[in-house]
């Protein structure tokens, strides 16, 4: 149980920030979902989880904003709020780039894909396995596999790679697609940036945790 | 970093008493070092160890060195009221001489010294650079007893400075001061360093974060950790450092 003011606040934050980390899973994964299965009603919920996750970061900015003012805190609990509102900043910029993953869904209502999704679910699946792994670590207040995290991200990079050249082959075999394959290619992008900030996470939880830094690219 | 003082397995206490156990530190020039740590770790018995002061308890020993510019204080050469100017205090409650003007303050400590020429521009310089002189130069004649307690400190501050010390050691320098009176203080304090060497010691952690370069952690007479003010605060070393600055020791 919390003892003091500064500890309630802390495990406030850290509720909200699990919550907008969960949030922003599962925005990518309906906005691959969206486009994949071409579902309308999917994409506009990632506008809905996006919106929310913007409220969620800026009510974690004014918590932590008001525990400093406040409360104070220094060493590790000063590292854990820092952590916090970087962490609740890329929490939300991921539930952004998932809509644009959605916006970009939403150009298909009428019309097909260019080519069956394999690989960008893949990356989705994998974004969602190390944002669990994020959000077990500031659970836990433990640091996270960064190794894991790593091998992840080197994982999405090389897809995103595969998926970049045969996207280019597409489009020199059909050049009236080539919007169709930008489109993809983007989606491919902002997932392979998706990855970085993931990892990105983990390395601020080492740092909230153990006051070590660590580099993951 | 330069160092001004130097002490080296200082130890020290009050007859079968030990309370500072094997201190080595490095205290550097122009800085301002802080101590922390709880009621009773020795903090203030050790800045009292620096200028010489805490040999006039009775009953009080010391040993190991304390080297100013190089040179142990307390060689059997050298002489303590000398020291104790080079070393200046400033005490936790506002200490000015009550039955003294204003003036007569600031200026003993240099008649004693023999500093009887040119006492007048001494005492204006000194409360200029405790940041009083304009509060008090219409009424250098009057009592300090009839001013604030911001102010007293002040001119404690500026009797400190008139015998030309090179360091100056604040005990608690704003415990009974209101905020606006202690942010004066820590103002003037960073003023001072670019010209003296100071080293404080407070209870007030947000008070070292704010004005000292160093810092320093005392517990039960011994210095647990030492470093940069802003690794301190932010990633200690030590879980007793940490445990005592986030306010979750004992």
């Amino acid at each position: 149980m919390p003892r003091t003011p500064l500890e309630r606040g802390m495990e406030k934050i850290r509720r909200e920030v699990i919550e907008l980390g969960g949030i922003a899973k599962q925005a990518v994964l309906l906005s691959v979902e969206a486009l994949k299965e071409r579902d309308m009603e999917k994409a506009s919920r990632v506008g809905e989880l996006e919106e929310k996750s913007d409220l969620l970061n800026l009510d974690i900015d004014e918590s932590a904003l008001k525990l400093m003012a406040l409360q104070q805190p220094v060493a590790r609990d000063l590292r854990f709020v820092n952590a916090m509102i970087k962490i609740s900043d890329n929490f939300e910029r991921i539930a952004d780039l998932a809509l644009k993953i959605a916006e970009i869904a939403q150009k298909y209502e009428e019309k097909e894909l260019l080519k069956p999704l394999i690989d960008i679910p893949r990356m989705a699946a994998t974004i969602a396995e190390m944002i669990d792994l994020d959000l077990e670590a500031i659970e836990r207040h433990e640091s996270p596999d960064t190794d894991k995290l790593v091998e992840m991200d080197d994982f999405l990079d090389d897809l995103y790679n595969q998926i970049y050249n045969e996207l280019i082959s597409y489009m020199l075999r059909d050049p009236r697609r080539i919007d169709d394959a930008t489109d993809l290619l983007f989606v491919a992008r902002y997932l392979e940036r998706i990855g970085d900030i993931a990892a990105k996470t983990g390395a601020r939880v080492v740092y909230m945790v153990e006051g070590r830094r660590v580099w993951v690219k | 970093m330069e160092s001004k003082i130097e002490v080296v397995e200082l130890n020290a206490g009050f007859g079968s008493t030990h309370v500072l156990k094997n201190i080595s530190m490095s205290i550097p020039r122009n800085r301002v070092t802080a101590i922390i740590g709880p009621s009773g770790c020795g903090k203030s018995t050790f800045v009292r160890c620096l200028n010489r002061i805490h040999e006039l308890v009775p009953g009080a020993w010391v040993r190991g060195k304390v080297l100013l510019d190089g040179k142990n204080i307390y060689d059997s050469d050298v002489d303590p009221v000398d020291i104790r100017r080079r070393v200046g205090m400033v005490f936790q409650k506002p200490n000015p001489f009550p039955a003294m003007s204003i003036f007569d303050n600031i200026a003993y400590g240099p008649k004693i010294h023999g500093m009887k020429k040119g006492l007048e521009r001494i005492v204006e310089d000194s409360l200029r650079k405790a940041a009083l002189w304009d509060e008090v130069k219409h009424r250098l004649k009057d009592s300090p007893v009839s001013l604030s307690g911001g102010q007293q400190q002040r001119l404690c501050i500026a009797r400190a400075l008139a015998v030309e010390p090179e360091v100056i050691l604040f005990d608690e320098p704003c415990s009974a001061l209101d905020p606006v009176a202690t942010a004066k203080i820590e103002d003037l304090i960073l003023e001072l360093r670019e010209n003296y060497t100071i080293v404080i010691v407070t209870h007030n952690m947000q008070q070292a974060a704010r004005i000292a370069d160093y810092t320093a952690f005392f517990l039960m007479g011994e210095l647990i950790e030492y470093g940069e003010t802003a690794q301190i605060f932010e990633n200690p070393r030590d879980k007793r450092t940490e445990d005592y600055i986030t306010g979750r020791f004992g």
